[in-house]
């Protein structure tokens, strides 16, 4: 009994383990679209919480301390992101390949851009920070088209 | 007068005990994805953890015996064993979110990495458990984990539209961007998150620890009518908010920073400042709970003198298991996988073992041998059995679910 359910403890961990670590390969370029989509789904999501962030930061509404942090976990959020999609391997056609640059492109922008963010907020330095954003705001409204044109 | 101050204080610590980091990660994930769509499943959650907590602090009362215990005595070894193993399973993976939960927190406060608070967390908490006694440990941590009634004023600051939330908790309506599969998996995990197992342990075993009988049963069951709904409303307001601030501006909710971001849209730095320290103290007080419950059920199970009415050095094996889980927890945190997605899991897994750690309470609530004229109801029985159904269908779709959506994504 005590070993049966052992297997079981394994069985589950497998399960979890499996079901968020493995990229595999899109077979498919509807199936790469997916994930394409989702990626630029993620990536929008980090964009709009660390412009959100800076727009209650420059409001007098957020700690210090939170703020910094959560432009830390935004920026690993949106890394992992591009990791993830950068793993994967496409199909062979051109419309993949050009699919893969038009995202990765952005993702590159959207890393760096919430990098800017991170580093600004950090140096306490209010002007470059709003500056960042400000930089930042294109790469969140290309990100949401590429998500509507490719059935978001 | 102080029948009514006991009353009143177990109450509150219900409240503020009821939501951990399963249902903090949970709500916010759902609210900005989902709305108030999935509602339904907190809410019978609730209903469920209310109806199971209940029989099993009145079996605590009246048998005055834990309930590990009590289900190897009535089902046997093997039944028990079988139970004993999917539960601590799962709240031992419940106390190592509930410690990534504590980290995620402190960082929030003071930007220091999480993984650079863990050992520190897990040298305060062992000092708590071997130090602090049981009423004092679990009145502080519910009285503070109130300050998360912070989301219930943020919800009230973002002066929503009352009756566009009541007409999505009423008629659910899932968005067309989401699945009917990633829809029910969430679902599943808001039920899991609600009627997480160690919650019921904690509930009955605490109840022998502070000497219950017969005649506390009023208060018992004040604490489970009164405190747990309004800790599942706290767990509603989460989301709520979630879905006015962060759904609307395409934030789907991926660590613990996002979940406070509404309370700062609606309150400034100062509701953020509570909600701060209730994530603390709300994931602080669960890491014990769980923690503890991991103690309680394996020196039930094996008859070993358990809790903390005794001095450890009287309960020596029961402290050991304790310590040793704090020890499997803290090493699992500091892998450096995602708090965030343990919990996720946690809450998952929580769903799978739910009939193995509620159908014996059931079967022991219902023995008159143990319960004499305190069996149940033939209404609790009918509704025990409705969600003994609702828990097989859960935890028999959860891992299915689970591979069909990659976790909900």
């Amino acid at each position: 009994m005590i070993r049966h359910g052992r297997s079981i403890g394994v069985g589950l961990v497998t399960i979890a383990l499996a079901t968020s670590a493995c990229v595999g390969p899109a077979t498919t370029i509807a199936a790469y679209e997916g994930k394409a989509r989702r990626a630029a789904q993620d990536a929008l999501s980090a964009v709009n919480t660390a412009l959100l962030g800076v727009r209650i930061h420059e409001r007098g509404s957020l700690l210090e301390n939170y703020f910094e942090t959560m432009l830390s976990q935004t920026e690993d959020d949106i890394s992992s992101v591009q990791n993830s999609f950068d793993s994967i391997q496409p199909p062979n056609s051109k419309s993949s390949d050009k699919l893969r640059d038009q995202l990765d492109n952005l993702l590159s922008d959207g890393v760096s851009g919430i990098a800017q963010l991170r580093i600004s907020a950090r140096r306490e330095d209010g002007p470059a920070l709003v500056q960042a954003a400000t930089q930042l705001a294109p790469t969140a409204k290309d990100l949401s088209q590429f998500v509507e044109s490719h059935g978001g | 007068m102080s029948k009514l101050l006991n009353l009143a204080l177990g109450v509150l610590t219900a409240i503020g005990g009821f939501v951990d980091i399963g249902d903090l990660v949970t709500s916010g994930v759902v609210g900005s994805r989902f709305g108030l769509s999935l509602a339904w499943a907190t809410i019978l959650g609730v209903v469920g953890i209310c109806l199971y907590a209940e029989m099993s602090g009145r079996v605590a009362a009246i048998t005055g015996r834990g309930t590990f215990d009590l289900v190897r005595e009535r089902l046997g070894p093997r039944a028990g064993l079988a139970n004993l193993t999917a539960s601590f399973f799962v709240t031992a993976l419940t106390f190592a979110a509930e410690i990534g939960g504590v980290a995620l927190s402190l960082e929030l406060v003071t930007s220091v990495n999480y993984l650079l608070l863990v050992p520190w967390i897990g040298l305060v908490m062992w000092f708590v458990v071997w130090r602090v006694k049981f009423t004092y440990l679990e009145n502080t941590f519910g009285i503070l984990g109130l300050a998360l009634l912070a989301f219930g004023v943020a919800l009230w600051r973002l002066h929503p539209d009352w009756s566009n939330l009541l007409h999505q908790v009423v008629a659910p309506h899932k968005p067309g961007t989401e699945s009917l599969q990633v829809y029910f998996y969430y679902a599943i995990a808001l039920f899991g998150a609600a009627m997480t197992p160690y919650e019921v342990f904690f509930f009955s075993s605490g109840g022998v620890e502070e000497k219950w009988s017969k005649k506390d049963l009023a208060v018992e069951r004040a604490n489970v009518f009164v405190g747990f709904p309004l800790g599942g409303m706290l767990s509603l307001s989460i989301a709520a908010v979630a879905s006015l601030v962060l759904l609307p501006a395409q934030i789907g909710v991926s660590n613990l920073s996002q979940v406070g971001l509404p309370i700062a849209v609606a309150g400034g730095k100062i509701l953020l400042a509570f909600s701060l320290l209730g994530f603390v103290a709300a994931t602080f007080g669960a890491a014990l709970e769980t923690g503890l419950s991991c103690g309680y059920s394996v020196a039930q199970y094996f008859g070993w003198q358990w809790g903390k009415f005794v001095s450890p050095r009287k309960a020596a094996r029961f402290h050991l298991v304790v310590l040793l889980s704090l020890l499997f927890a803290v090493a699992a945190v500091l892998t450096t996988i995602d708090p965030v997605k343990l919990t996720e899991y946690s809450v998952v897994f929580s769903a799978v073992a739910l009939p193995l750690t509620y159908f014996p309470i059931l079967v022991i609530a219902n023995d008159p041998d143990y319960m004499g004229e305190n069996v149940n109801g033939r209404l609790t029985n009918a509704l025990a059995t409705v969600f003994l159904a609702l828990v097989i269908i859960a935890s028999v779709a959860a891992i299915p679910l689970m591979i069909w959506t990659k976790a909900g994504q």
